[in-house]
């Protein structure tokens, strides 16, 4: 079998009395794409800060390529190749598009302010191979014309295309998306779709959070679904679809059950 | 009235001007900018004299010295966000360095310099370290008390002339032609207009480059700089070491022209002062910065014939200002590039990664 990216191992996360994440399991597998879904409030994003280092775990472990992730600084999750980005979007909006990607693209990067002062080759180098990358992936996601454009002026899907370039030019091993697709209408929806398979058919692994039930079932490989912070089901999109436990916690329980 | 305001916008002019201007016109511009600098201290014109002090002194300081302040103050304030109100206490620890150093070593000018630069470098270590995980408002408090501390330290402290301070420092040594002496300021007006000069340099290098870009996310949003891969601690007190060390530099020289110094030369007065110069110049943009600590440090100098009501007609100046343009003179605005490079691509999806 293909083997185990990233792997939550019952995480439990708890906010004073509220518990966010409940003995949560989720593998995910090298190069696919696995959907987390959930209504309202289910933990989905609270999933992405446990990963991302934001929250650290009440109890449980996060395995990321087989090492435990619990713990480590945010930046150094993120070297490690993890990128993410935001359900409400958060780019560096006095910053051009070009210059928010060249910094994700600075993450790999061994120069710092020593080597800008004197210019050492290593430095340049880096500043090269970094803006080209930034402009490689500008173009990939289609907004290449947005380059010298300030972050806060682009329009509203372009923003989201941004996020995604900015969170590829760190060379992440894993992806999360968080509700990439929010705002979108049907059309850039398929746009997006075919976007995603792309950046996985490109070698990628995707973490995908997505209210759209018709993107997820045409991109996920696999889809896990959480309600109150547990996780209730978790398979293929046909699996899931007639698992009677995701149909009651999106429609609520038959009258007559019980 | 747009159009008016528009037309009357000469700083875009001006960037625009700089930026069609081919390599041969811009080096001719920044050599003849620098060249009227260094002969500033002979121009002897009626609208920049300033009666009632000498016009010379005052180039070196206040004027000189707030530029190279503001600049230093500005990497940290202005880059990465971190509001610093004790910003006197590293001037005061590269003077103190100076006139410890000069009167009981036979150490010279030259070689206190990088001494000087280096502890306040140091300091900036050993206070960002801890408090740099502090944000906004508590930053700021905590660097008020920091830069309060030195000087009530040095106050307190006899082994250094407690508040009678630190008498009879040595000058740089000659400099070629250029002797340093106590009654003549210009070799010291050069000597820091090329700390300065040289300073700018390596701050546009800094600004342009990986440094400039992780302090422009961490002053935007320090989370999301750390959730790109930005060792935000690293970058922070890496602005709050460079932003010590020019104020080190600034001391050093300071000290060596005014040959004697007492700790209250280094109260807080200084360090608001050059933060307004940062804001009323425009933060993060160096050349307003410049501008602004020129118009602050000179304007009391020029006015100094009002003699008792000076300090109020400046006040009501800044005030006004600051209402006029509340985001400083020359406010920092990136400017959109378009690159026709970068249009090539007709719609979403063109192009592969790898």
């Amino acid at each position: 079998m293909s083997e185990v990216v990233l792997e939550l191992r019952k995480v439990t996360m708890k906010f004073g009395g509220v518990t966010a994440l409940n003995e949560v399991d989720l593998v995910v597998k090298k190069g696919e794409i696995l959907a987390l879904i959930g209504p309202n409030g289910a933990g989905k994003t609270t999933v992405f800060n446990v990963i991302t280092g934001v929250y650290k775990p009440t109890s449980g472990e996060v395995v990321f390529q087989g090492q435990s992730i619990v713990g480590i600084k945010r930046f150094k999750i993120t070297k490690l190749g993890i990128a993410r980005t935001f359900q409400n979007i958060r780019l560096f909006g006095e910053s051009t598009a070009l210059e928010n990607v060249v910094t994700g693209a600075d993450v790999h990067s061994k120069s710092g302010v020593v080597g800008a002062i004197f210019g050492t080759r290593r430095s340049r180098r880096e500043e090269k191979a970094n803006l080209e990358r930034a402009l490689e992936l500008l173009e990939f996601m289609g907004i290449k014309k947005r380059a010298g454009q300030l972050g806060k002026n682009l329009p509203y899907g372009d923003q989201r295309r941004l996020e995604i370039a900015r969170a590829l030019a760190t060379n992440p091993k894993l992806l999360l998306l968080d509700e990439p697709a929010a705002g979108f209408n049907p059309a850039e929806k398929v746009a997006l779709a075919e976007t995603i398979k792309k950046i996985r058919d490109a070698g990628y692994t995707i973490l995908l959070i997505e209210h759209d039930m018709s993107l997820i079932m045409g991109v996920s490989d696999r889809v896990a679904v959480l309600d109150f912070g547990t996780k209730i089901a978790d398979g293929t999109t046909t699996q899931v679809q007639n698992d009677p436990r995701v149909i009651e916690a999106y429609l609520g329980a038959p009258a007559d059950a019980s | 009235m747009a159009n008016l305001k528009a037309s009357l916008n000469l700083r875009d002019k001006g960037a625009e001007f700089w930026e069609r201007s081919p390599k041969w016109r811009r080096v001719a511009m920044a050599m003849s900018f620098i060249a009227f600098c260094y002969a500033l201290p002979f121009l002897n014109n009626p609208l920049i004299n300033t009666p009632g002090s000498d016009f010379q002194s005052v180039l070196f300081y206040p004027v000189g010295m707030y530029v190279l302040m503001a600049i230093g103050l500005n990497i940290v304030v202005g880059k990465s966000g971190l509001l610093d109100l004790g910003y006197v206490a590293f001037f005061a620890i590269g003077a103190y360095t100076m006139a410890i150093l000069g009167t009981k070593t036979a150490l010279n000018f030259w070689e206190i310099l990088p001494i000087g630069v280096g502890l306040a470098m140091l300091s900036g270590v050993l206070l960002g370290t801890p408090t740099l995980r502090l944000r906004g408002d508590y930053l700021a408090i905590v660097t008020l008390g920091f830069g309060e501390i030195v000087r009530i330290f040095a106050v307190n402290t006899d082994s250094i002339g407690g508040s009678r301070g630190i008498a009879g420092i040595p000058t740089p040594p000659d400099f070629f032609n250029a002797k340093f002496t106590i009654l003549d300021p210009k070799p010291y007006y050069w000597l820091l207009l090329t700390f300065t000069l040289l300073i700018i340099w390596m701050v546009r290098r800094m600004a342009a480059r990986r440094p400039g870009r992780a302090w422009d996310a961490i002053r935007q949003d320090d989370d999301v700089a750390q959730l790109m891969g930005i060792n935000t601690r690293k970058y922070k007190v890496w602005a709050f070491v460079l932003g010590a060390a020019v104020a080190g530099v600034g001391g050093v020289v300071y000290a060596s022209q005014i040959l004697s110094i007492v700790p209250d030369q280094f109260n807080l007065n200084i360090s608001i002062l050059i933060l307004a110069c940062v804001v009323f110049g425009g933060i993060g943009n160096v050349w307003g910065v410049i501008l602004g600590a020129v118009l602050l440090a000179f304007t009391p100098e020029r006015i100094r014939f009002l003699s008792q009501p000076r300090i109020l007609v400046f006040g009501i100046a800044l005030v006004v200002m600051m209402n006029l343009r509340p985001d400083g003179i020359l406010p920092k605005k990136k400017r959109e590039h378009f690159d026709p490079n970068w249009d090539t691509v007709e719609e979403s999806g063109e192009g592969e990664i790898k």
